[in-house]
C-alpha cells in the first residue's frame, strides 16, 4: 500500500498545498504512487480546492460524502481532483465534518464544478455546505421526509420506501432571463428522450433564453444496495449494471478502485483484455450516438444505417464476453475469460468490416446537404465554461481541453498504447460529433494493437487479503468520458462506502450553457450531443414516485407478461 | 345530362382520392423502410392505424374550445372540396364553379389557417410553436404558388384549372421554357406542401412533438391523420392533373377514363418514389433557415414570368 517516495507522482501538489495553507494541512496518505489523500481543516477546504483546481491544472472529478462516525466520530467529505498539468496524479482533499454542527464551507462559489456534488452530499447525508448558491434538492424527490438521509449508516433499511405525500412536484426551476419568457416543459417523459428527465426551456419565440432541468427520476439505490446487501466482490457485477452502454467501464473502475486499495496488480494480459473490451464498448457507444445525431435532425436514413452497422459491435461483444453487452467479465484482480486464437481471428475480421462500413457511413453523413447546417455553431460550450464545470469526454475535448483518462492516468493496458487524442476548438455539436467519429477509428486501431501485442500469462490473481477500511479511487475513460469510483472497504467483507460517478454526471451541469441562445428545435440535438445517460446519473436511492406501495413483481410474472402482453403486473 | 355526369365524376374522384390516401402514405412508408434497410410496416398499415384510432377514446385538453374540436372536420371537408374540383383524370375540371386557381389557393390557405388556429386553441406550447411555424410556411409558400399559377393563367388565357390543364396538355402552343419553369415551381411548392422532411416544420416530431397534432387523440386524430395524408395525395395529384396532364381524358368516356386512371397511377408512383428519395436523403432544415430554400421556388416562378414576357 505504501509505495516508495521516489516513484510518487503528485508530491509537488502536496508541497504547494502545505506552502499555501501551512496550518491547515493535517495529514497526507498515499493509496498508490499517483494517488494521495490530503486531510485539510474544514475552513481551508474551499481555498485548497481552488488552489489545486485553478492554480495547478486540476479538474474536479467527484465529491464524495461518507459516514465515518464508526471510524473517527465524524462525517467526511472528499473532493477528488484529477491533476492534469505537468505532474499528473489524483489528489483527494478530505475534510471531517463533526456530527453536531454538520456544516462546512461550500466550495461552489470558488469552483462551480462542485455544485452537483455538494447538493447530493446535502441530500444524502444532511451535511450542509454553508454558502452553496443552489440549495434545491438534487436526487431526492420533493416530498421525501426532511430528516431522512438515506446514506447515513443508521438512517434506513435499503428496502424502505417512504410514503408519497404530494401528487405535484414543487421543484423550482431557475430562470436567469432578464426579459419575459415563455416556459416550455420537456418531460419528465418526453418524446425525444428514452429516459425520464425534466427540462424547462425559457423561451422567447423560438429562442432559448435560459434552461433548467431536474433529473433523478429513476434512482436505483445502487450505492445503498452495494453498501448494505452485497459482498465487496459482488459489486463488480452490480457496477456492470450502472449503465446499459458503458457497464464494462464501470466494472473496470470499481475493480480498479479495490485493486488500488488492496495493492493488487492485475496481470498484464488481463489489462490488455480489459482494454480491448473497453474499446469495443466505445465502438458500440459512438455508433449509437452518431445514429442518434442523425435521428434528432430528422435524417432517419442515417440513423437506421448506423444502427445496422452497430449490430457488428454487439456481435463482437458476444464473441468476447458471451453476452451481447460487455457484462460480467471483470473480477477483482483480473478477468474471467481469455481471448482465444479463433476469437482473435474473428475479432480482426469484424473490426475490418466495421472500419470499411463506418468509413462509408461517415462520408455519407458529412456529405448530406443540410447535416452540417444543423450541427455547426449549435450548442456552443464555451472554453471557459468547460474549464469551470469539469465536463469530461468528447464534450470537453470539443471545447479545446486535452482531457482523456487513458492518457492522463493510464490504467488497464493503456500504458503502452498510443491513444490518438482529438481536440477541437469550436465547442459546437459538430465538433463533438466529429470527435466521436475520429475516436471510433482510433478504437479500432487500439484493438488491433492490443491483439497484436497481447502479453501471455495468467488472467487473474488470487489469494489477496481484504484489508478493512482501506480505500482508493478507480477510473476509466468511458465512451462519454471519465468514470470514477471512490471505494472504501468495510470490516465485514462489504464496502463501507462506494461512490459511483458516471461520466454524464459531470456533463449535465454545463448543458444549461449549451442550450442558451439556441432555438427550441435545436434542444434535442444539443442534449443528445453530450450523449447523456440518465440512469447512470441517477443511481442512489430507490424511490418509486408513481406508486404508493412497493410490491415485488416475481420474475415468472414478468416473463408471462412479456409473452402474453395481457394483465400487466405493473398496474 | 352532362352536368349530372360531371357531378358523379367529381364525387367519385373525391372519394377515390380519400380512399387512396392511406395507401399512398403506406407506400411512402414502405419506400422509407427500404431506404433505411428495415423491414418496415406492411403497405396497408395506415388503414389499420386510422381504423384503430377511430375506435379509441378522445381526450380534449381543458382549455381547448370549439375550433379545436371542429378543425378535423373542416380540414377534411376543405380538402375533399379541393379533391373534387381539380382536374385529375379529365382535362376539364369536374366542378368548374370551384375549379379556379383563386379558389384553389384560398382553400389551401383555409386548411393552413385552421390547422394553425387549432394549435393555438389547444393551449399547448408545442402546438403553439407548430402553429406559428405553419403560418410562417404559409407566407413563404403562397407567393410561390400564386406567381406560378398567375403565369400559368397567362399562358392558358384563363384562371380556370381545367383550361390551364388543357393548355399544358398540348405543348405545341409554344412558350416551352415558361411552361417548364411553371411546372418546376409548382412541383417544388407541392413538395413543400406535402410536409415532408426537410420541410415538415410544423409537425417536426423530434423538435415539436408533432406540433398542432400534439393534443389530438382518438377519432379526431384519425381524421386529422387521414386529412394530412389526403393533403399529400391532393398536392401530388394537383401537380400531375394540372401541369403534367398527358394521358388525361379530353372527352370523358369509360375507356378514356380507364386509360387516364392507369396513366395517373403510374405518374403517382413516380412522384412518390422521387419524393421518398428526397425526403430520406436529407436532414430537416433549421427552421429560421427555411426561407433560404423556399426562395428557390419563388425564383423559379419569377423565372417563369420572365420567360413568358420574353416569349420563350
Amino acid at each position: 500500500m505504501l509505495a516508495s517516495t521516489a516513484a510518487r507522482s503528485g508530491t509537488s501538489h502536496v508541497a504547494a498545498l502545505r506552502r499555501k495553507l501551512p496550518n491547515s494541512v493535517l495529514d497526507e496518505s498515499w493509496q498508490t504512487p499517483a494517488q494521495v489523500t490530503v486531510t485539510v481543516t474544514r475552513e481551508a477546504l474551499p481555498e485548497a480546492v481552488e488552489a489545486l483546481y485553478y492554480g495547478r491544472d486540476g479538474w474536479l472529478s467527484v465529491v464524495v460524502g461518507s459516514d465515518e462516525r464508526k471510524l473517527n466520530g465524524n462525517f467526511a467529505v472528499y473532493y477528488v481532483l484529477s491533476m492534469e498539468g505537468a505532474e499528473k496524479s489524483h489528489v483527494v482533499l478530505r475534510s471531517l465534518v463533526p456530527p453536531d454542527s454538520m456544516e462546512y464551507p461550500s466550495v461552489t462559489p470558488r469552483v462551480p464544478a462542485a455544485v452537483w456534488g455538494e447538493r447530493e452530499v446535502r441530500d444524502m447525508f444532511g451535511m450542509h455546505p454553508v454558502g452553496l448558491p443552489d440549495e434545491r434538492r438534487l436526487v431526492l424527490p420533493d416530498d421525501w421526509p426532511d430528516d431522512l438521509y438515506p446514506l447515513r449508516k443508521d438512517a434506513m433499511d435499503y428496502r424502505l420506501r417512504p410514503d408519497i405525500t404530494a401528487d405535484t412536484e414543487t421543484y423550482e426551476f431557475s430562470n436567469a432571463a432578464k426579459s419575459e419568457t415563455t416556459e416550455v416543459p420537456l418531460g419528465p417523459l418526453h418524446i425525444t428522450s428514452d429516459e425520464p428527465g425534466h427540462f424547462r426551456l425559457f423561451v422567447d419565440g423560438e429562442d432559448i433564453i435560459d434552461a433548467d432541468y431536474r433529473l433523478a427520476y429513476v434512482h436505483r439505490g445502487m450505492e445503498k444496495l452495494a453498501e448494505t446487501r452485497m459482498g465487496y466482490n459482488d459489486v463488480t457485477f452490480l457496477a456492470d449494471r450502472i449503465c446499459g452502454i458503458c457497464g464494462f467501464a464501470h466494472s473496470v473502475a470499481f475493480a480498479g478502485a479495490v485493486e488500488n486499495a488492496l495493492d493488487i496488480h492485475a496481470p498484464p494480459r488481463a489489462g490488455t483484455i480489459r482494454t480491448i473490451l473497453l474499446e469495443v464498448e466505445r465502438l458500440h457507444s459512438h455508433l449509437l450516438n452518431l445514429g442518434l445525431a442523425c435521428h434528432f435532425v430528422g435524417f432517419d436514413t442515417g440513423f437506421m444505417h448506423f444502427f445496422r452497422v452497430r449490430e457488428k459491435s454487439m456481435e463482437l461483444a458476444e464473441l468476447l464476453t458471451g453476452s451481447r453487452k460487455t457484462y460480467a467479465l471483470n473480477l477483482i484482480g483480473g478477468v474471467r475469460r481469455d481471448i482465444l486464437a479463433e476469437q482473435n481471428t474473428r475479432t480482426r475480421q469484424l473490426i475490418g468490416e466495421l472500419r470499411s462500413e463506418v468509413t462509408r457511413l461517415v462520408d455519407i453523413l458529412l456529405s448530406t446537404g443540410n447535416m452540417r447546417q444543423r450541427l455547426e455553431g449549435v450548442g456552443l460550450l464555451d472554453h471557459k465554461v468547460a474549464r469551470d464545470y469539469s465536463p469530461v469526454g468528447p464534450t470537453v475535448r470539443a471545447s479545446g481541453h486535452r482531457r482523456d483518462v487513458r492518457i492522463d492516468h493510464p490504467y488497464a493496458g493503456y500504458a503502452g498504447v498510443a491513444v490518438g487524442q482529438h481536440v477541437l476548438e469550436a465547442g459546437d455539436v459538430l465538433s463533438r460529433t466529429m470527435i466521436r467519429a475520429q475516436e471510433f477509428f482510433d478504437s479500432i486501431s487500439i484493438i488491433e494493437h492490443c491483439l497484436d501485442n497481447a502479453p501471455g500469462g495468467p488472467i487473474l490473481v488470487e489469494g489477496f487479503t481484504y484489508k478493512p477500511y482501506s480505500f482508493a479511487l478507480g477510473y476509466t475513460e468511458a465512451p462519454r468520458g471519465e468514470d470514477i469510483h471512490w471505494c472504501m472497504l468495510g470490516d465485514n467483507q462489504k464496502v463501507h462506502r462506494i461512490r459511483f460517478r458516471a461520466s454524464s454526471y459531470n456533463n449535465w451541469p454545463a448543458l444549461r450553457y449549451m442550450l442558451r441562445g439556441n432555438t427550441v428545435s435545436d434542444a434535442p440535438i444539443i442534449i443528445a450531443s453530450i450523449d447523456p445517460c440518465y440512469s447512470c446519473t441517477d443511481r442512489v436511492t430507490v424511490v418509486d414516485v408513481r406508486r404508493r406501495s412497493a410490491s415485488v413483481v416475481p420474475y415468472s410474472e414478468m416473463e408471462r407478461y412479456s409473452r402474453e402482453r395481457t394483465n400487466s403486473p405493473l398496474k | 345530362m352532362a352536368s349530372y355526369y360531371v357531378i358523379i365524376l367529381a364525387i367519385g374522384q373525391g372519394a377515390a382520392l380519400l380512399l387512396l390516401a392511406p395507401l399512398a402514405s403506406g407506400f411512402s412508408r414502405v419506400l422509407r423502410a427500404k431506404i433505411h434497410t428495415r423491414t418496415g410496416p406492411p403497405l396497408l398499415q395506415d388503414y389499420r392505424d386510422i381504423f384503430k384510432l377511430l375506435k379509441r377514446q378522445e381526450i380534449v385538453p381543458k382549455g381547448a374550445g370549439l375550433i379545436f374540436r371542429a378543425m378535423p372536420f373542416i380540414l377534411m371537408a376543405t380538402l375533399l372540396l379541393i379533391a373534387m374540383s381539380m382536374p385529375v383524370l379529365t382535362l376539364a375540371s369536374p366542378l368548374s364553379a370551384v375549379g379556379n386557381m383563386f379558389t384553389f389557393v384560398c382553400l389551401l390557405a383555409l386548411v393552413r389557417f385552421f390547422f394553425s388556429l387549432s394549435g393555438v386553441d389547444s393551449g399547448s406550447t408545442f402546438a403553439g410553436l407548430g402553429a406559428s411555424r405553419e403560418t410562417t410556411m404559409c407566407t413563404l409558400m403562397e407567393p410561390v404558388i400564386l406567381l406560378a399559377l398567375f403565369v400559368a393563367a397567362l399562358l392558358a388565357g384563363s384562371t380556370d384549372l381545367g383550361r390551364i390543364s388543357v393548355s399544358f396538355a398540348s405543348p405545341s402552343q409554344g412558350l416551352i421554357a415558361a411552361e417548364l419553369a411553371v411546372t418546376a415551381a409548382i412541383a417544388f411548392a407541392a413538395f413543400v406542401e406535402m410536409g415532408k422532411v426537410p420541410f415538415d416544420m410544423a409537425e417536426a416530431e423530434q423538435e415539436l412533438q408533432e406540433g398542432p397534432l400534439t393534443e389530438y387523440s382518438g377519432p379526431g386524430l384519425a381524421l386529422l391523420k387521414w386529412s394530412v395524408r389526403l393533403k399529400q395525395l391532393v398536392m401530388a395529384s394537383f401537380l400531375i392533373g394540372v401541369f403534367l396532364p398527358y394521358g388525361a381524358a379530353a372527352s370523358p368516356s369509360a375507356a378514356t377514363l380507364l386509360w387516364a386512371a392507369v396513366v395517373f397511377l403510374i405518374k403517382l408512383v413516380v412522384v412518390f418514389v422521387v419524393v421518398a428519395v428526397i425526403e430520406n436523403s436529407v436532414a430537416r432544415n433549421r427552421f429560421f433557415m427555411t426561407s433560404h430554400s423556399t426562395w428557390i421556388g419563388f425564383g423559379v416562378a419569377a423565372l417563369a414570368l420572365v420567360f413568358y414576357l420574353v416569349g420563350l
